[in-house]
């Protein structure tokens, strides 16, 4: 789960890193009022999800409160997921830098990141050598002062910025191991005139399989999460929308996967991609009452499970075309355990089952296009 | 021979009373694993299937030699009970809960290096040799992807498997060993971990990687091949070559973010290295056939 970069900066603030003055509003008519704690000059940041504010225009300068009223308005009219705006205090600044913590699965380590070159995004400096400096931790310790510190060192750091770096690193630290954080990152980590370090963003990803103990934020939606998308979360079943003609109801994130590419490389397009395998192999009805709710033109089911049943597959899916009466065909390929009975139940009533997974894409590919013409 | 396990190896369980746990380690005797007793807190005196059941791991092997673990135990207790077997001296540890927190997982993988043992998984369906024995959840008695033969198997998708793995045996081979490593973005051992294994099996004339995108871990095997410290034959199946970029695609690994852990860069690493990789399932025998892998006998 990401946290909104105010959420993730009340974090920074708790555990002692500087980040600047800030308010949010949900308002328009809120600015003034924000501005009285903020001044002038300010920044304007929506607080959405995704990367690259910057050049989508969400992130702007103001300075003067005409300004700052018009941009807010501008920001909060350019996208739906705009529900939320921080104003806060410009920072004059000397340099940008770059720290971030996150794991490394090879070596099983911690992996704390910095650079003199901050506010582009990681994947420009990746490309220039030497411009990323990398220390591993250890899990069990985290990041020890003495590494903080030399690392401050290797970026020319001094003074009291080098002591402010420290200290910025150490509470980083800290809210990575007290968060269960796969990415906690501070890009751009502003360098001011008066040399102290203040955070300019903040971006802290939780792990989704330890949010059961990570219960102080809530997901703040910032999706325009659709009547379909919200009923497959509301059932635990993984489910994209994409504008194409097939749509795709399969077993096993790989295999649905598999089947994505297949139904590609055959010339066809993927209306939407669900998995109906793993904890949710009973949930055929469900299952196709999504995809039927997705405008696709032939509906392809292709499972191969193991503790996902066929036999109860195939009883799912007669079950489902009996209430639900699909307006369109349905191809299937059911296999796994119990692969035999579910051919049967599914012969019974009437569907041609096929076996083999491209011969049953190829089929899809062929009924969308008939559909088409 | 096989590689992790064979029927002189003697099996705990782990969870062996619950639900799952009861289901598949009836599944793994069938199929000729040496079980030997299970464990589960509170229920000692208990049998399951014959096999005895303890308290604790240090009570059963104080009654039994035990040389691996099968792990049937939820996510938020599986951290605890791996370093319960690996307190109890396992070196081998097969772990299928989905959903284990990435903290724990790196604990248990560091744990596991210091001493020298293997865990396989979370979220996977084990380890298996066909017609000998198995540590997990596999449909075993299908015979059209579980027959015995000379490709090693390792997998990051349950699903997929089967799929794959049916194509394998249609073009006239059969498994060794299927390892599979498992969906997570932190599995306890990775591929290339596992190609030293393969490499001293004799009966494996040639390794079958099917991954997927996101991670890295296809491009440590390109790096072990190249180096020239893995020998035999290799092919990979790559799911997700036309996925859309930054978008999950079912598995918690699966991702392609900032323009890494695409397919196309994980098959140019693998070809360079001079393995060959399939664009669809069905490709996968011709292409083994291609590098001079015989077919299986019946």
């Amino acid at each position: 789960m990401r946290l909104h970069e105010h959420q993730a900066k009340e974090l920074f603030a708790e555990k002692g890193i500087t980040v600047p003055a800030s308010v949010l509003i949900d308002s328009v008519d809120d600015v003034d009022e924000a501005l009285e704690t903020v001044g002038l000059p300010c920044v304007i940041k929506a607080q959405v999800l995704e990367g690259g504010r910057g050049k989508a225009g969400l992130i702007t300068l103001a300075d003067t409160v005409e300004k700052a009223r018009s941009e807010t308005e501008r920001i909060f009219a350019a996208s739906p997921k705009v529900k939320r705006i921080l104003i806060e205090e410009a920072i004059s600044i000397e340099k940008e830098l770059y720290v971030a913590m996150t794991i490394d699965a090879t070596s099983a380590k911690g992996l704390l990141l910095a650079s003199r070159e901050g506010g582009v995004e990681i994947e420009t400096l990746a490309g220039v050598p030497g411009a990323i400096k990398r220390v591993h931790f250890d899990i069990r310790e985290g990041v020890m002062r003495f590494q903080a510190a030399r690392l401050g060192f290797d970026l020319g750091l001094e003074g009291a910025a080098h002591k402010g770096f420290v200290r910025t690193i150490m509470a980083l630290n800290e809210i990575y191991r007290s968060f269960d954080c796969e990415l906690a990152e501070i890009n751009p980590l502003f360098l001011t005139k008066e040399g102290s370090i203040v955070a300019g963003d903040a971006k802290v990803m939780i792990d989704d399989n330890a949010l059961f103990r990570q219960t102080r934020f809530q997901q703040i939606e910032d999706t325009d999460t659709d009547e379909v998308e919200k009923m497959a979360q509301e059932e635990g079943i993984p489910f994209i929308r994409f504008d194409g003609d097939i749509g795709l109801m399969c077993a096993g994130a790989g295999l649905t996967t598999t089947v994505y590419d297949l139904v590609n490389y055959a010339g066809g397009s993927v209306a939407n991609y669900l998995e109906f395998g793993g904890p949710n192999y009973h949930k055929a009805v469900k299952a196709m009452e999504i995809c039927l709710k997705v405008p696709s033109k032939v509906i392809l089911i292709v499972t191969f499970g193991t503790i996902a049943r066929a036999d109860v597959m195939a009883e799912g899916i007669v079950e489902a075309i009996r209430t639900l009466k699909p307006d369109r065909p349905i191809v299937t390929c059911i296999r796994g355990t119990n692969e035999n009975e579910a051919v049967e139940i599914l012969e019974k009533a009437g569907l041609k089952p096929l076996f083999d997974t491209e011969e049953a894409v190829e089929e899809a590919v062929a009924l969308a296009k008939e559909a088409q013409s | 021979m096989s590689i992790f396990i064979d029927r002189d190896t003697p099996v705990l369980i782990q969870g062996m009373t619950g639900k799952e746990g009861a289901f598949w380690s009836k599944h793994m005797i069938e199929l000729g694993t040496d079980v030997v007793a299970g464990v589960t807190p509170g229920k000692a005196g208990e049998t399951v299937h014959g096999c005895p059941v303890y308290n604790s791991v240090r009570d059963a092997m104080a009654e039994h030699t035990i040389k691996a673990s099968m792990l049937f135990v939820p996510p938020r207790m599986a951290y605890d009970a791996v370093m319960e077997a690996l307190d109890g001296g396992i070196k081998k540890i097969v772990m299928v809960a989905e959903g284990v927190p990435l903290r724990e997982m790196l604990l248990l993988r560091q744990a596991c290096k210091e001493r020298d043992a293997l865990l396989i998984g979370g979220n996977t369906s084990g380890v298996i040799t066909p017609k000998e024995a198995m540590m997990g959840i596999f449909p075993h008695w299908i015979e059209r992807v579980y027959r015995r033969g000379s490709i090693g198997v390792m997998t990051r998708s349950g699903s997929l498997t089967n799929e794959v793995t049916s194509m394998v045996v249609k073009s006239g081979y059969g498994v060794s060993t299927l390892v599979g490593i498992g969906g997570d973005p932190v599995p306890g051992t990775r591929f290339a971990e596992m190609l030293p294994h393969y490499e001293k099996d004799p009966e494996t004339k040639a390794v079958l990687i099917i991954g997927e995108i996101g991670g890295t871990m296809e491009e440590e095997v390109a790096e072990v091949l190249a180096s020239g410290e893995f020998t035999k034959p290799l092919v990979a199946f790559l799911a997700g070559r036309t996925a859309p970029t930054g978008q999950k695609m079912g598995h918690a690994g699966a991702i392609i973010t900032g323009g890494k852990g695409s397919v196309e860069d994980k098959a140019k690493a693998l070809e360079a290295a001079g393995a060959k990789v399939a664009n669809r399932p069905r490709e996968v025998g011709a292409l083994l056939e291609s590098l001079g892998v015989e077919k299986d006998p019946d």
